[in-house]
């Protein structure tokens, strides 16, 4: 027994179908998922008991990502194989639990993550080098939030990995800061290429994954 | 999944149309030898809800011959981009286009999805009339509630379910296996389909017309296909399949809930209610059967709220029992229990103080109607005593706001039925104020007004709706009437009230009208932003009906009525009866009371209160 409740973080892909669920419908395939497990988690007392779920840096609909977090609490001890094993044994296929552990960070220390953007495009390979070469100006994009429209530079926030062809797709690499107040979405940086370069196109398809997350210094993987 | 991503990222709540939900089957589509897609014409929220799709896919999935799918109608965003790149319509557990299936099943539900039936028929690239599609189509059929009178879509449809559809849902995949197997042929298997118990062949009766443009007669093609087709029940419900595992959504559905079944039928006879007529005989599940699938559902689906659901739930014989011995183990599980509107004269402090959902909120009662003498018209058979004492009970256990739902332009209806409404809603007010320990709150009453449409298999299936511009005359007034501020006055639509009331209780003639209303763009016109009375209008002008015949016509005792040839059980001899005790203001008791020879219990099982009870 556990002399009170315990703080366990779930490291987990969010995939599939599952890309293209909110981060509030997320909570709540979570919370099913939660009670068909019959995992000990803990639950707010109260008229409407509920697990104090938090989850990592908001991710936008239709984006995929390899290293969500969501921190629970449980009321007796369980291994994080256990957790996990059992967590994917009650979770719809594209949502997998990865590690289970105590943890030793907040999600308030993340600063920095990865995204992989794959494009449909056609004859990707002749498109690398003006990519790569659009990417190497400042980035201006325009930013909407609740107070209005906003141009913004965003270069310092914005790293280019790489721009490759991998199996006749178009494949751009960066890191975006997503501290709160400079965070980056993706979006920002394919809308501001598509302007410049009409790549991808109105009709090209393209997906997006968060693969990697990092602290502040945009080294240390986050944990 | 198959949409391109762009698009998921484009339309509203892609969740809809991605699949890939928690408890979805998935089969490999090489070794099953029946595909069958459920399609439900509206939006993917309120298909999800439905519970018969949800027995009825547990059902064909639990054959390993047989992979059940499910498709919905997109919501116009999707329509767009569908069209614009021809892309299919699809199912959602393989993605498959819904042209490739052996079988679609449509669940209809009520009149104003009927466009949603074509065009979702039109978006999966087939032809809309069962005339023009040869084998390489599926076999397109319904089930649901419309089916008791399924004429108005008779010409789109190869075959209709009547009753209950988890036993000849199986005999129809049985069969096709069958017919599949030797070389299907489309005609040779609907004439063998057409003998099946509950099975109607649209194609294989003809209909033919007086001068005046009431039935003639109704013929079948063949003389050893049935001339009454009887509508199909689960003889016990305790053994009738439920689903042991559910589809979990992604995002939030209408009944977001476990839904448990405890009973069918209806012993209180209203005379407007259709469902209360069609779902007879009375039949209800033990406690413990109800209990074990209980634990069974919440266990399989993590929901966290359970609704006990039937006609009137507190009717069913043991409700204390089955309550007190579900609470006894949902709490601890993080369970709320729920349930449906309750009849007034049986809300008592006990029940309230149980449930959670009338813990929280407002609490809603239907008297239907504003005086004694036109609730006696109906059969509601409750009293306004009863509707204070149950509005007191609320009041003291705490809340504040109080819902009445009421029906306009019942037969019979006088502006006096109308002051009532108002009078009652007062009355409620001053209840409120007269309850010693009330809350220290001001109390509310909502008034939602539906208007009366007739429906096919009620002692009111002969009464013409009442005149539309008439209904909008009432509803002014008692607008005008009501002038204290804690009474908010709602109303429906009148217009949408006179669309489903010509498809209610339309003939054959209104396919054509379906079709106009389709070539017009009209879809969802169960949602108010997309109904477009005009464009109804001129749908009918294009086929050439008028819509007053169906709907503002009061139809003759002795007119052959267009679903005539269904047999439900209930006589038509017990319509009009019961008719006739209307227009004399008698009520007639409820069924567990006395029987009224309604006809219900010819159709035989394990019946909860129909003489003859089998022990």
């Amino acid at each position: 027994m556990l002399s009170g409740p315990q703080k366990i973080r779930v490291k987990f892909s969010k995939t599939g179908s599952l890309k293209f669920i909110s981060h509030l419908d997320l909570n709540r395939t979570v919370k099913s998922a939660f009670l068909r497990s019959k995992l000990p988690i803990w639950y707010t007392k109260g008229f409407n008991p509920h697990p104090k779920t938090v989850f990592s840096v908001p991710l936008s609909v239709g984006t995929a990502s390899l290293c969500e977090f969501m921190d629970f609490k449980i009321t007796e001890e369980v291994s994080g194989e256990v957790i996990c094993d059992t967590l994917n044994s009650v979770f719809p296929d594209g949502l997998r639990a990865l590690e289970a552990y105590e943890p030793t960070t907040k999600f308030h220390d993340i600063g920095w993550a990865d995204y992989e953007i794959r494009m449909e495009i056609a004859n990707a390979d002749t498109h690398v080098e003006e990519v790569s070469k659009a990417l190497q100006a400042p980035i201006v994009i325009e930013k909407t939030t609740k107070i209005g429209t906003r141009t913004l530079d965003v270069t310092e926030f914005v790293k280019i990995l790489s721009v490759t062809e991998e199996e006749g797709r178009l494949v751009l690499r960066v890191k975006l800061c997503c501290d709160d107040m400079n965070f980056v979405n993706p979006k920002y940086v394919i809308d501001f290429l598509a302007e410049k370069t009409g790549i991808p196109g109105e009709k090209d398809d393209y997906s997006v994954c968060r693969t990697a997350v990092y602290r502040e210094d945009g080294t240390t993987p986050f944990r | 999944m198959k949409i391109p991503e762009r698009i998921l990222k484009k339309v509203e709540k892609p969740a809809r149309y991605t699949g890939g939900e928690w408890g979805q089957v998935i089969k490999d589509k090489n070794a099953v030898e029946v595909r069958f897609a459920f399609c439900f014409p509206d939006t993917y929220e309120i298909g999800m809800s439905n519970l018969g799709v949800r027995i009825l896919y547990h059902v064909l999935n639990s054959r390993e011959d047989t992979w059940a799918e499910r498709a919905y109608a997109p919501w116009v965003d999707m329509e767009a981009c569908m069209r614009e790149e021809n892309i299919p319509l699809w199912a959602h557990e393989s993605g498959d286009p819904l042209k490739e299936f052996d079988i679609l099943g449509f669940s209809v539900q009520y009149e104003l999805c009927y466009t949603n039936v074509l065009n979702m028929l039109e978006l999966a690239g087939i032809p809309l009339y069962a005339k023009d599609r040869d084998e390489s189509y599926p076999v397109i059929m319904a089930g649901g509630p419309c089916t008791y009178n399924a004429e108005p879509i008779a010409d789109y449809f190869d075959l209709c379910m009547v009753g209950e559809g988890e036993e000849v849902i199986e005999e129809l995949v049985e069969l096709y296996k069958e017919h599949k197997k030797k070389g299907f042929c489309k005609k040779d298997y609907l004439h063998e389909a057409a003998k099946i118990e509950g099975v109607y062949v649209p194609s294989l009766y003809t209909p033919s017309y007086n001068e005046d443009g009431t039935l003639a007669s109704f013929t079948p093609l063949y003389d050893d296909i049935p001339v009454k087709i009887k509508k199909r029940i689960v003889k016990d419900l305790n053994k009738s399949p439920f689903p042991t595992k559910l589809v979990l959504p992604f995002i939030q559905i209408v009944q977001d809930k476990i839904t448990l079944e405890v009973y069918r039928g209806c012993i209180r006879g209203c005379r407007f209610c259709q469902a209360g007529m069609v779902w007879r005989p009375v039949r209800e599940k033990t406690t413990d059967v109800l209990c074990e699938q209980a634990k069974v559902l919440a266990d399989a689906s993590g929901y966290d709220e359970m609704t006990l659901s039937s006609l009137s739930i507190s009717d069913y014989s043991c409700i204390d029992k089955l309550t007190d011995e579900l609470l006894a183990w949902t709490d601890e599980r993080k369970i709320s229990l729920s349930l449906p509107s309750l009849r007034v004269d049986s809300f008592t402090k006990e029940l309230m103080e149980k449930i959670s959902t009338v813990r929280t909120g407002s609490l809603t009662f239907a008297p239907e109607a504003g005086t004694q003498r036109l609730r006696d018209v109906i059969n509601k058979n409750v009293r306004k005593e009863d509707l204070l004492r149950a509005c007191r009970v609320a009041f003291e256990g705490g809340k504040t706001q109080v819902k009445l739902y009421f029906m306009q332009g019942l037969p019979t209806e006088t502006y006096e039925d109308l002051d009532g409404i108002k009078e009652l809603a007062e009355s409620v007010i001053e209840e409120f104020y007269r309850t010693p320990n009330r809350p220290k709150k001001a109390p509310g009453v909502t008034l939602s007004t539906a208007c009366f449409i007739p429906k096919p298999f009620t002692p009111f299936q002969w009464e013409a709706q009442c005149d539309m511009d008439e209904l909008l005359e009432r509803q002014k007034y008692l607008d005008s009437k009501i002038k204290d501020r804690k009474i908010k006055y709602n109303y429906h639509d009148a217009k949408v009230s006179r669309i489903e009331a010509v498809f209610a209780r339309g003939d054959r003639k209104l396919n054509a009208a379906l079709e106009a209303a389709h070539k017009r763009g009209l879809r969802f016109d169960g949602w108010d932003e997309h109904f477009h009375y005009d464009e109804w209008l001129k749908a009918f002008e294009d086929a050439g009906v008028d819509p007053a015949f169906y709907a503002n016509r009061e139809f003759g005792e002795d007119e052959l009525l267009p679903w005539d040839y269904i047999d439900i059980g209930v006589t038509k001899e017990f319509f009009l009866r019961e008719r006739h005790r209307a227009y004399a203001e008698t009520t007639t008791r409820n069924c567990r009371e006395t029987c009224n020879g309604c006809g219900a219990n010819q159709l035989g099982g394990e019946r909860s209160c129909c003489p003859g009870l089998k022990k």
